[in-house]
């Protein structure tokens, strides 16, 4: 049992579900405001408003591309994909093509509605945090470059591991990433030769 | 109206007659079969129930067994019973299947709702928040937390943990003890060690009795551990297992929404000795006003025949919230005194909230405790 998280608080927070009238999106709206969210169903198609609430529900089922205000697998909240009938082309649709982050199997009942919130939610925010990650650490990357010209300007007549010695105190004594000490040190140096170059013209 | 000819119904009453929460067992059967006694008793009413008994012996795994019996072999589809979380999970899923209503008449960790299950008794925002937001300001906010090793320990004590860091307190220990195990030496040279504002306590049963037992001792030993420094708290102590503490109880706090007082108003002239067998009485007396209403009265029929209306229980005048199926209230603290309790804190009607969807830090503990102060 970890000790490190919290259980969140999901009072007052806003639930779509996408699914035609019927007693599944009943139960389920009945079962959301139960455990405190403001739920809304809505059928065939999310509301514009829709784009700032905490969570959607999908119909697996009978559901489709153009239902969602968003290109598929990109919404902006946690998506829980109601499944009934288990054909693996719609599974593959709610995890492929929408990346579901938690499901609800139908006929909906009291139970596993709340957890189901609960492991969206995080999922959601891991996926997130994580896709956060993977931007910064490609842009670090894409530094490869200006790097290899920071240390050859550094370096000089010296060699390679003395240049990128100090590439590494100058980003430490600047108080920013070697990427961007690089940054600044290839400027630099181009300037230098600029006005060398100008000097010599 | 007086010599009207009463319907009769079958009850369910699954309340185990041995085992080590026999206490509290007891104190919900009494309730039950008084309720049951009164109502047929009423000439204005016009149910009479029949009670269908299954006596789980305090075995989790015979709950289930228990509730399918009853819901096969007669024709009941009110059941009154259950004491742990742990037996009222495993029956749900039997409800569901048979078509049953369990009425559930003990506090509980919240979390839950089930279209098979009323909730008679307190979740944690009518007892665990209000009995914090009563101790921190006057004992502080360190605790150290216990319980029996199942869900209500577990549940109620994760709720604990964030109150208690809400309030800017630390977690100074949380154990677990078996259910029924009553060797606690080591909880008590753990607290001695620790030194905590309170001892928050889920133990249950015979567990709970020994621990109250030797922290009488320690509190003699060194006189932190008095109860007006650092008292024992807890959701579901109440009368019925008083007389198995004796002193040692003396001055600890429980919260629940009822305890036996002298005076006051009683309905039908009953006046309950816990709030278990207030729970459960009042769970035969809303039933009784239900089937008299409507004789098909079923578990799809509650939510309308809650709606818009107040029972009379020993709580007052009760209302069950139709969405949650959790009764709405009183909230009172008590302090343990002789063979009772002594009031020292009481609110009317409390609505419930089982997943502290309502819940406010800031209201909890008032803003001075949680700013942020400066180095």
């Amino acid at each position: 049992m970890s000790r490190n998280g919290r259980i969140p608080n999901l009072g007052g927070a806003t639930a779509y579900v996408l699914h035609r009238p019927h007693p599944t999106a009943q139960t389920l709206v009945r079962q959301l405001s139960a455990i405190g969210l403001a739920a809304i169903d809505c059928w065939p198609e999310l509301p514009p408003a829709a784009l700032s609430a905490d969570f959607v529900f999908f119909d697996v089922d009978l559901g489709f591309d153009e239902q969602f205000p968003w290109r598929p697998g990109e919404a902006p909240m946690p998506m829980i994909a109601l499944i009934g009938s288990e054909a693996p082309g719609r599974i593959e649709w709610a995890l492929f093509t929408h990346r579901a982050n938690a499901h609800v199997v139908k006929p909906v009942g009291t139970a596993g509605i709340y957890s189901s919130l609960l492991i969206a939610r995080q999922n959601f925010e891991e996926r997130k945090q994580l896709a956060a990650r993977i931007d910064a650490l490609q842009a670090r990357v894409a530094e490869r470059h200006t790097i290899v010209r920071a240390v050859a300007a550094l370096a000089r007549d010296t060699d390679y591991e003395q240049g990128f010695a100090r590439l590494r105190h100058l980003a430490m004594s600047w108080q920013m990433s070697l990427e961007e000490a690089a940054g600044r040190v290839v400027a630099l140096a181009e300037n230098e030769d600029g006005n060398d170059e100008r000097h010599h013209a | 109206m007086g010599d009207r000819v009463k319907r009769r119904f079958e009850i369910g009453i699954l309340y185990s007659r041995s085992g080590n929460y026999r206490l509290v067992s007891d104190a919900c059967r009494r309730g039950a079969l008084s309720a049951i006694a009164d109502v047929n008793a009423d000439p204005e009413s016009p149910v009479a129930f029949v009670p269908v008994e299954y006596d789980p012996e305090g075995n989790a795994d015979r709950y289930a067994v228990g509730c399918a019996e009853i819901l096969h072999k007669s024709s009941a589809r009110h059941i009154v019973g259950c004491v742990t979380s742990w037996s009222r999970k495993e029956v749900i899923p039997v409800l569901e299947r048979g078509g049953g209503t369990l009425w559930y008449a003990c506090p509980y960790e919240g979390f839950e709702t089930s279209d098979h299950v009323v909730y008679m008794h307190a979740c944690p925002n009518q007892q665990l928040l209000p009995l914090f937001s009563h101790i921190v300001p006057r004992f502080g906010a360190n605790g150290f937390l216990l319980g029996s090793n199942y869900i209500w320990g577990w549940e109620m004590n994760r709720v604990a943990r964030d109150l208690i860091a809400d309030a800017g307190g630390e977690v100074r220990g949380e154990r677990y003890l078996p259910l029924g195990e009553t060797d606690v030496a080591r909880l008590i040279e753990e607290i001695r060690a620790t030194r905590p504002d309170f001892v928050f306590n889920n133990l249950i049963g015979s567990s709970s009795y020994a621990f109250l037992r030797a922290y009488a001792v320690l509190g003699r030993e060194d006189a932190h551990f008095l109860p007006q420094h650092c008292p024992v708290v807890s959701c579901n102590l109440t009368e019925c297992e008083l007389e198995a503490i004796g002193a040692a109880g003396k001055g600890h706090l429980s919260a629940g929404p009822y305890f036996h007082e002298a005076g006051g108003k009683a309905p039908r002239g009953y006046r309950p000795r816990s709030s278990f067998e207030a729970a459960a009485y009042a769970s035969v007396c809303v039933l009784a006003e239900i089937l008299a209403d409507n004789p098909d009265a079923g578990w799809e029929d509650l939510p309308a025949a809650f709606a818009a209306r107040s029972f009379e229980t020993p709580f007052g005048s009760t209302v069950i919230d139709t969405r949650t199926q959790h009764a709405t209230l009183p909230v009172v603290i008590g302090e343990i005194d002789g063979d009772g309790f002594r009031i020292v804190s009481r609110e009317r009607e409390v609505a419930p909230d089982p997943y502290l969807s309502r819940y406010d830090r800031t209201a909890q503990f008032g803003a001075s405790r949680l700013r942020v102060v400066a180095p």
